[in-house]
């Protein structure tokens, strides 16, 4: 499995479990990264941009990861009302209207130059409900070549690459998302 | 050979050893002088240039939930990164196959029930029943006249319309066999096909039964029933019905009345037999839909439940039977293993059942099953020993106890819901946690299957809720029927205007995100904006159950009527057919649009001018899937909650792509570039905050007055600003010129509109000089069909 790859048993991080036992596929399951590995891959982007969802109106924790990725130049598209808590905290969303459903179409046709003017070519998804964001990137996985990444507190096959099954700690899940912001270089 | 018999006397005394045979004899069609359209029963082929019309603006989405193929024994098949399979198949065009497979099986519940109601009705009151839905409707079955061309005066007209619709979800079917389509867009077409066949079925299905069974004929002020958990007196035997077909339950409540005994006895529901119940016999009473059935089950209420089709629990029979609980099942497409005891004497079967020889039978022979249910349940609740609900204080104790904590529960969960904590809390003596689950847990059970300790989940769950789950106790307004052609003549003009905002209609099933009340929270801020609201089904008796502060449902605080402001319960998932038909009514008896057989040009008017969009905030079932689908075809947006997305299609367009929003104008005979309005017929929505911002955008038409639009934009600004912080991004799309501007923010936006994109104002005028896509026009007469065009340009 891809997973044991970059996650290591001996590390502190839980197995990569599916956030839904049942949804079984044939094709790659994501590769469960470590938050590292995640900054390295969004500061080698070209256009990364983070995509936000309902947590963040039940998460302030989710909202403050969201204002350092802003605050490191890394463009917003807040969808399901998270603009709300972001615009509160000084941050101007690419978008605020737009659902997840209508950004994965317009990810997905390869035309799409984005809201600023160049096509993404790293999503990092944070703060959606599971089994929604799961359809997204399975829509991705399937019918486009950009590098998803998915840093919820759930494992997601259908990224391409994922934080592993962080449900049972917390802690763990909010330290992994403070790490990632550590390490994300400033862009201009 | 075939004579044709002129007007005049025939004497036929000297044939000899002729048979005569009379087919269907063809009235003369009198008052209807409406000319026939283009497409009067239509094909798989006559709307496909629209549904491609439509699908080049609304691209098809497909998020596969499974990557592989196993329809056929060539397969499992691999067709992740949509890769063909041995069949040929890719994998977009296997969802759209599935898609259409799950329209089709939605059509076809529809249907076949109509078809049985039907049958069943022309039996009991012949075929020549007239259709007479009251003084206020003239146009009676406004989708079988514009789909199958019929204007239908008996029960027996309607046959027609059924056998087309039959006729087409089997052709639709056969085309999903393998080595059939290879374009997904075709396999779209025909989705939307099927689905349009579905919402003739459920106009068939609900005359007949309206006309037959005297259901509400559109009364705006019809009776408030009990719904919720906590509706019925317990010191009575409670018959529990269950399902979506009333024509099995109605019996009982005859029988009740005729044997005096109506008051004696409690008759709840749970589905939407538990609307159309009401409808019959406002002493019956809602219990709630899909997801309280384990609910009232697992609790004992029922002493007897009767359950016919469609969105049962396919383990209804064990969980009754766990609680000691009799079930008859009354429809074929449901006999649940039961033995068919229609032949046999009613004590005879009676006794079966209160001896434990049979947990329940299959009867569908009405008068019978009436008599059985109610001897049946007088006995249960005469030896029914009184007990504490789902379980005793010291079973909880014992089934909390025995959690470990290894959160298989939480992966199969369809919410994720923490159980695992709530049951590590109760294990501390706090029970909080496990009690909040009660207002997210669809009692599905998945859960239990995964629990290795086999603990009793639900049970925990509504236990330690119980308060949570009794207080859900309101009042749901029976079910009306259709709407009023006279309150369609009052506000067909400013729906199609603009100056009532909006129309949204309330659809569907209990899949919700989250809390229940999000439901009504998002219907409330509409009704307080004065936009029209319309239910049926689920959602239709889960807002009867949220009263406010002041103890009030939405039913008691809004009234009936179709019209600004007001909340409108249709009826059950068969009655959704009047919502069509409201929309269809609008460009028929406003706009004077022919409607016989004149499919495309009325989806084609609904689209660009009617502004009312579908909402289902909990999706579940392959009807609503038809539903939603036929909608979309008929030019309605549909919004749905986030398990919409496990339909795995949505339609949704690219605001970018300008080439791909024009109309033809018929006033100015010109191609014109247009606002993308609305720029979705199907996605999802993830939050009860997006939900309310999308459904007052989608709103919007291309052929809204500036006051129209004015008002339009006032509450989508509004209410963007509202629950995401800010203005909408798109927002400037949909000026036309400073009129269509919200007066309260016109300086900030005429500002916003110069310095971020470019707009040149005159300020002196506080005009708008340069910048919109088009300008605004009161003669503006859109469409998106040349025919259309070519048949009101050439008058």
């Amino acid at each position: 499995m891809a997973a044991s790859a970059k996650v290591k048993k001996e590390e502190k991080y839980p197995p990569p479990k599916r956030f839904q036992i049942a949804d079984i596929q044939v094709s790659r399951e994501a590769t469960a990264v470590k938050p590292e590995v995640v900054s390295r891959m969004v500061n080698k982007a070209k256009n990364p941009v983070l995509v936000t969802g309902k947590y963040l109106l039940k998460e302030p924790e989710l909202v403050n990861i969201a204002v350092k990725f802003y605050e490191k130049g890394i463009p917003i598209i807040a969808t399901g009302g998270s603009s709300k808590p972001l615009i509160e905290k000084s941050v101007k969303p690419l978008s605020v209207v737009f659902t997840l459903h209508q950004i994965t179409q317009y990810m997905l046709d390869p035309d799409w130059k984005g809201f600023n003017g160049q096509p993404y070519d790293v999503v990092v998804y944070l703060g959606f409900t599971p089994y929604y964001l799961s359809r997204m990137l399975s829509a991705m996985k399937h019918f486009s070549k950009v590098t998803t990444i998915a840093i919820d507190e759930f494992f997601h096959p259908h990224a391409k690459f994922s934080f592993t099954n962080l449900t049972k700690d917390k802690e763990l899940y909010y330290e992994m998302l403070s790490k990632v912001v550590e390490g994300l270089e400033e862009r201009k | 050979m075939v004579f044709e018999l002129k007007e005049g006397i025939f004497v036929l005394d000297d044939l000899k050893n002729v048979s005569i045979k009379i087919g269907k004899v063809i009235e003369e069609e009198e008052e209807w002088t409406e000319p026939v359209g283009p497409t009067p029963m239509p094909g798989i082929l006559e709307l496909r240039n629209w549904d491609r019309k439509l699908m080049e603006r609304y691209e098809p989405f497909y998020a596969p939930m499974a990557d592989y193929c196993n329809l056929c024994t060539m397969g499992p098949c691999d067709l992740s990164m949509n890769k063909t399979g041995a069949c040929g198949i890719d994998l977009k065009t296997a969802k759209a196959r599935l898609v259409t497979i799950a329209c089709c099986i939605g059509a076809a519940a529809h249907t076949a029930h109509a078809r049985h109601l039907l049958n069943h009705i022309i039996e009991e009151y012949g075929e020549d029943l007239p259709i007479d839905l009251g003084s206020n409707i003239n146009v009676e079955a406004p989708s079988i006249r514009l789909i199958c061309g019929i204007k239908p005066k008996t029960l027996g007209d309607l046959r027609a319309a059924l056998d087309w619709a039959e006729s087409e979800i089997v052709k639709v079917l056969h085309s999903t066999h393998i080595g059939n389509e290879e374009d997904y867009i075709d396999y779209e077409s025909k989705a939307m096909h099927v689905s349009m066949a579905d919402h003739v079925g459920m106009e068939v299905a609900d005359i007949a039964q309206m006309v037959a069974y005297n259901l509400p004929k559109a009364e705006p002020d019809t009776p408030l029933v009990d719904t919720g958990f906590g509706i019925v007196d317990r010191t009575k035997p409670v018959i529990v019905v269950v399902g979506h077909n009333v024509m099995y339950a109605r019996p009982v409540a005859d029988y009740l009345e005729e044997k005096g005994l109506i008051d004696d006895f409690e008759i709840a529901g749970l589905c939407c037999t538990a609307h159309d119940m009401t409808r019959y016999n406002a002493k019956a009473k809602i219990f709630g839909p899909i997801y309280y059935q384990l609910r009232v089950i697992r609790a004992g209420l029922p002493d007897i439940v009767i359950s016919d089709e469609q969105c049962i629990r396919a383990d209804l029979l064990s969980a009754c039977k766990a609680m000691g609980i009799p079930l008859i099942a009354t429809s074929d497409a449901a006999c649940r293993g039961l033995p068919n005891r229609n032949d046999d004497p009613v004590d005879e079967i009676v006794k079966d059942i209160l001896s434990g020889k049979t947990p329940g039978v299959f009867l569908d022979d009405g008068e019978k099953l009436a008599e059985v249910a109610v001897k049946v349940a007088q006995e249960i609740f005469k030896r029914k020993q009184k007990k504490e609900l789902f379980l005793t204080d010291e079973e909880l104790k014992e089934e909390v106890k025995k959690c470990t904590q290894c959160m298989n529960c939480v992966f199969t969960c369809p919410h994720n819901l923490r159980i695992d904590q709530g049951m590590k809390a109760g294990q501390e003596g706090d029970f909080s946690k496990l009690a909040a689950l009660e207002e997210v847990c669809i009692a599905c059970g998945k859960c239990e299957q995964a629990c290795p300790k086999d603990i009793r989940i639900i049970n925990v769950i509504m236990k330690t809720g119980y308060q949570s789950l009794v207080s859900k106790t309101g009042k749901t307004r029976v079910g009306r029927g259709p709407i009023q052609d006279t309150e369609i003549r009052n506000v067909g003009q400013p729906i199609v205007f603009g100056q009532i905002p909006g129309v949204i209609a309330a659809v569907g099933c209990v899949n919700y995100p989250d809390v229940m009340q999000d439901l009504r929270d998002i219907l409330e801020e509409f009704l307080k904006r004065r936009f029209i609201v319309v239910t049926s089904g689920c959602h239709a008796m889960d807002i009867g159950m949220l009263k406010d502060e002041e103890g009030q449902t939405l039913y008691e605080k809004y009234p009936g009527n179709f019209d600004a402001g007001c909340l409108v319960n249709t009826g059950s998932c068969v009655s959704n057919a009047h919502i069509a038909g409201a929309v269809i009514k609008i460009a028929n008896i406003f706009a004077m649009r022919p409607l016989r057989g004149n499919y495309e040009e009325i989806a084609d008017y609904t689209l660009n001018r009617v502004g009312a969009v579908g909402f289902s905030w909990g999706p579940y079932s392959h009807k609503a899937a038809s539903i939603a689908t036929g909608f979309n075809r008929l030019g309605v947006p549909v919004v749905v909650g986030p398990h919409g997305t496990k339909y795995r299609r949505a339609y949704i367009g690219k605001p970018w792509k300008t080439e791909n929003w024009w109309v033809y104008d018929v006033k100015s005979r010109q191609k014109v570039n247009i606002e993308p309005a609305p720029d979705t017929l199907i996605a999802a929505v993830e939050t009860k905050e997006e939900a309310i911002v999308q459904l007052a955008r989608l709103c919007i038409r291309p052929n809204d007055t500036t006051q129209g639009r004015q008002i339009k934009l006032t509450h989508y600004l509004e209410l963007s600003q509202k629950y995401l912080g800010a203005l909408p991004d798109d927002w400037y799309l949909y000026v036309r010129s400073e009129a269509d501007l919200p007066l309260k923010m016109k300086d900030t936006l005429l500002k916003t509109l110069e310095e971020d994109h470019g707009w040149k104002i005159d300020w002196d005028k506080k005009k708008i000089v340069e910048g919109p896509i088009r300008q605004f026009d009161a003669g503006f007469n859109p469409t998106i069909v040349e025919a259309i065009y070519d048949k009101y340009t050439k008058k």
